[in-house]
């Protein structure tokens, strides 16, 4: 387990503030957040590289705050890797064991057990410079896990390798993670990344977390107009909420309203506001539907990005709104650019921070 | 998703026209053919028989050997006290930090006669320090140890600058990765930030070390003898003329020679 409380952090001129977050033991946490938002300082604090102003940090129920790196039974694998250059790929797994308890002969045996797990047991005598970019990543997973530590961290694992070998890897170590069940806490500018392998997601923001829960409840429900557009919940839009019917009773039936749009919505409170419209939610046609949503607006199509099955149509309503369709839907309506375009959303599919 | 340029995008010749360039390359020509041609002048005096009387001088040997085994005493010392120094300019942030990297190199823009009079104010018997040190049998002045004084003090800047370029260039991260596999500050310099480092801590030791053995002003003033082999040849100069002080100075330059080829050997190359 790893259990952050009120963590403040200085390092030069950056400040970590009051990060509390917890990973239950075995599981997967992400911590995402734009650059320089002190994801790596974070991932730093815990593995014991910066001292810690105020708060405190638990492993496994044990109060590490004050405990040196060494002593802390952390893997630590960086964005860059930093496998030692002087030594070969075998010498680089091995880093970790040559000083622990075990024998000449089950080091052996780990490092060609962890070589195999991985796929890079032909590159063990190599020197490190020709490896390539999933190679590198490899190497530097299976010295970090050589010591069998307890908790495994990850600093933006996936950044530096092609897209097609990220794919597989955050697929192989999701699984090396189902096998080993370590505690694993995860760095990750990447939305995606925290939807496919993270059980917990922190938001950071400037050295603060500005939301944390199941990646999907964040996904859905991002508590501000920082994170729904961080993590691309939507088109967010900014407004105010006007009550609709007399009474004091929340939630109530609302007007929330920006610039030319204006929606019914489902609020908690009135004043200025953050509209968030995901775009599967909103619903397109070429003339006006009878349905019992009364959200309906005119939009004109600025342009149609098809991802595959799936298109994303950008419109203008006053506003610019995203919206998602499947791309078969989008030929039957004939969407193109400049194509004007009925747009509907329920007042219910409105999230409002 | 951050890119990061490589040096490699700069483009290695600017936009010279090939007058300007030619114009470029007479005026370095003229610096180059300065500095090869004295020392070439010099190289064509080394006959057999000229470098053989040199090595067979026994003044001279003793000189030579009493130069090097100073400026290896005077290396070591830059080494215990200044690779601290050099890793703590390096890794640290700390207030003064510029004001103590000033002060080290300052010795670097000192004439050396200064230098020289400034350690025998320090160092003299009726000094405090100099007292001290003659009062548990280290005389310091017109000894051996005055020598070793004045090359520290004009090659530690030497050791301690190039200490500090080769442990800056070595990433903190892999340090930080080291101490996470179970290594304990001591032995994450010594398994990882040590070795990477090593070429350039001895590029700056070996600079030291020829400059100790090329020191002549500082130590003129601080020890006149025993002679130093700089000393000898000035001495065999004015006292016996341009032949006499040839070999002697032919050896020095075979020497300092062979450490700049070894200075060279061992700096990386140059990136293209």
């Amino acid at each position: 387990m790893i259990r952050l409380e009120g963590l403040t952090v200085r390092v030069g001129e950056f400040d970590l503030r009051d990060i509390s977050f917890e990973v239950p033991t075995g599981g997967y946490g992400l911590i995402i957040g734009p650059t320089g938002s002190g994801k790596t300082t974070l991932l730093e604090t815990v593995a014991g590289h910066n001292p810690v102003r105020a708060g405190r940090i638990g492993l496994h129920g044990e109060d590490v705050t004050d405990l040196p790196p060494e002593r802390r039974g952390i893997g630590f694998v960086y964005q860059r890797y930093y496998l030692f250059p002087q030594l070969s790929v075998r010498e680089n797994i091995r880093y970790g064991l040559v000083r622990g308890p075990l024998g000449p002969d089950v080091q052996r045996q780990r490092v060609s057990e962890l070589a195999e797990l991985l796929g890079i047991s032909e590159l063990l005598d190599r020197g490190i410079s020709g490896l390539s970019g999933g190679e590198t990543q490899r190497v530097a997973l299976a010295r970090a896990l050589a010591p069998r530590p307890s908790i495994l961290l990850l600093d933006e694992p996936f950044a530096a390798v092609d897209p097609t070998t990220r794919h597989m890897l955050r697929r192989e170590l999701r699984a090396l993670h189902e096998r080993e069940r370590i505690t694993t806490l995860q760095v990750t500018h990447d939305f995606d990344e925290a939807l496919r392998l993270g059980d917990l997601v922190a938001v950071l923001a400037d050295g603060r977390i500005a939301q944390q829960g199941r990646p999907d409840e964040v996904f859905r429900y991002p508590n501000s107009a920082f994170v729904a557009r961080f993590i691309g919940t939507g088109t967010v839009l900014s407004g105010t909420v006007e009550r609709l019917a007399a009474g004091d009773g929340t939630p109530f039936a609302a007007r929330f309203t920006s610039g030319p749009l204006s929606f019914e919505v489902i609020a908690e409170r009135e004043g200025p506001a953050h509209a968030v419209l995901r775009p599967e939610d909103l619903l397109l046609s070429r003339d006006l539907q009878p349905t019992s949503a009364r959200n309906h607006f005119a939009a004109v199509v600025r342009h149609v990005e098809r991802l595959g099955p799936l298109t994303f149509v950008h419109l203008d309503a006053g506003r610019l709104l995203t919206a998602a369709v499947t791309s078969a839907s989008c030929d039957a309506l004939g969407i193109a650019q400049g194509a004007g375009l009925i747009v509907t959303i329920k007042a219910t599919a409105i999230h409002l921070v | 998703m951050t890119e990061q340029l490589s040096p490699g995008t700069v483009p290695r010749h600017g936009p010279h026209l090939p007058w300007q360039r030619l114009g470029l390359a007479a005026l370095g020509a003229v610096l180059v053919l300065f500095v090869v041609g004295p020392l070439l002048r010099l190289l064509f005096l080394a006959t057999p028989g000229s470098l053989a009387e040199g090595f067979r001088d026994p003044e001279l040997q003793a000189s030579i050997a009493l130069t090097v085994a100073a400026a290896s005493v005077a290396t070591l010392l830059a080494a215990v006290f200044g690779l601290p120094l050099a890793y703590l300019l390096a890794r640290r942030r700390f207030r003064g930090r510029r004001l103590i990297q000033a002060l080290v190199e300052l010795p670097v823009v000192i004439p050396h006669p200064v230098a020289g009079i400034a350690l025998l104010l320090f160092l003299g018997r009726r000094s405090t320090v100099g007292g001290a040190l003659a009062s548990i049998g280290l005389e310091v002045v017109s000894h051996a140890p005055g020598i070793v004084a004045a090359m520290l003090f004009v090659s530690a800047p030497l050791l301690v600058s190039g200490a500090r370029e080769a442990f800056a260039g070595v990433d903190p991260r892999l340090e930080r990765v080291a101490r996470t596999l179970g290594d304990t500050p001591w032995l994450a310099f010594r398994r990882i930030t040590l070795p990477l480092a090593g070429r350039g801590i001895l590029a700056g030791a070996i600079l030291a070390w020829a400059r100790s053995v090329s020191e002549f002003g500082a130590i003129v003033i601080l020890t006149y003898n025993p002679k130093v082999a700089s000393i000898l040849i000035y001495d065999r100069f004015t006292t016996q003329g341009l032949p006499a002080a040839v070999p002697a100075a032919l050896v020095l330059l075979l020497v300092a020679l062979a450490v700049f080829g070894l200075v060279r050997w061992l700096q990386p190359a140059e990136p293209r």
